[in-house]
């Protein structure tokens, strides 16, 4: 898997981008910068849906979310430049596989809530709650994604291969 | 300087921060979070304000001050230890100088619009100055953002031991 990974970036030249003087700051950059979008957008719409700021109508809220969408379309393209540049520093480290694991969580929430409570949501007025299912589901995702930027930041705390990882 | 940073290197409170895992990291995982919090609202708030979203009542967005307060002072106090933990490595690199200035010229623009649109909901103005201001703040934070990330490559001095 590694040796996929690395044999990947080095034809494709995202190892020699990366490994060059400001492409890893840059990318990084790019990263931060979707986790700011999808906050502002998701993460926006889920504290409306928790109840905060109530007078703002949760349909005109959910207009963001192509904003959460290009964030973490970025943070995906991104995100795949830094595992392929350097495969052993996430594929066997803890912080990593929870972050995927958060990410997988997030979008199982997300696909639950646009089957189940969005059309009750549209409907939803101004300075109104939605239904618990729909609350619930917005905390789901707060956390979701709260893990995520914390595991994302934990990924250099844990140095593979001296920590426990699923297969190692 | 170097000396004076040297000195603030040593003392207790930096070296417990550089050098308890958990301090750091919590101090690291903090901000990030924070940072999140009022870059994305703050953003939600711009792209209102360029002309994006059109239907959310932007006067309302004043409604999320509380929580963007909140925020701030956890970015500014998990900062500021940061900033502790490694003084020499931050204050001599204009990096540092650069997202110190792009945050606040952005806070100051962001804050205005919010400020503005409370007063005046629904919204008043030039449409033509009120975008340029907000595309101006979008630009801003997103510059903070990236001098955030580049400050951990681009330092030239690097006095303590234990870097992470």
């Amino acid at each position: 898997m590694v040796d996929l990974l690395l044999n990947f970036a080095q034809v494709s030249g995202v190892y020699a981008f990366m490994h060059s003087a400001w492409g890893w700051p840059i990318i990084e950059s790019l990263h931060f910068t979707g986790m700011c979008l999808l906050i502002g957008s998701v993460g926006v719409f889920d504290l409306r849906l928790l109840g905060m700021a109530r007078r703002v109508p949760l349909q005109a809220l959910h207009q963001l979310i192509p904003f959460g969408i290009a964030g973490f379309s970025l943070n995906m393209l991104s995100g795949t430049m830094f595992l392929v540049s350097a495969p052993d520093q996430y594929l066997f480290n803890p912080a990593f596989q929870t972050k995927m694991l958060m990410i997988i969580l997030a979008g199982m929430n997300m696909l639950l809530f646009y089957r189940t409570a969005m059309g009750a949501v549209r409907t939803v007025p101004a300075d109104a709650l939605p239904a618990p299912r729909a609350r619930l589901m917005g905390g789901t995702s707060l956390a979701c994604w709260s893990m995520v930027i914390i595991c994302g930041r934990l990924i250099t705390y844990y140095r593979p291969p001296y920590h426990w990882c699923f297969w190692c | 300087m170097m000396y004076l940073l040297a000195r603030l290197e040593e003392t207790l409170i930096s070296e417990w921060i550089r050098e308890t895992g958990w301090v750091f990291f919590g101090s690291l995982i903090f901000h990030s979070l924070a940072l999140a919090l009022v870059v994305g609202m703050s953003l939600a708030v711009l792209w209102r304000e360029v002309g994006f979203a059109a239907s959310i009542p932007a006067g309302r967005f004043g409604e999320f001050i509380p929580l963007s307060k909140l925020g701030l002072m956890v970015v500014l106090l998990s900062g500021l230890l940061l900033l502790i933990a490694y003084p020499a490595k931050a204050l001599s690199n204009p990096v540092f100088y650069l997202k110190l200035t792009a945050i606040l010229a952005a806070l100051v623009i962001t804050w205005r619009i919010v400020a503005n649109n409370r007063l005046t909901d629904p919204v008043s103005g030039k449409p033509g100055a009120r975008r340029r201001l907000a595309w101006l703040g979008l630009c801003l934070w997103l510059t903070s953002v990236a001098a955030g990330r580049f400050l951990a490559y681009t330092h030239n001095v690097l006095l303590a031991s234990s870097f992470y």
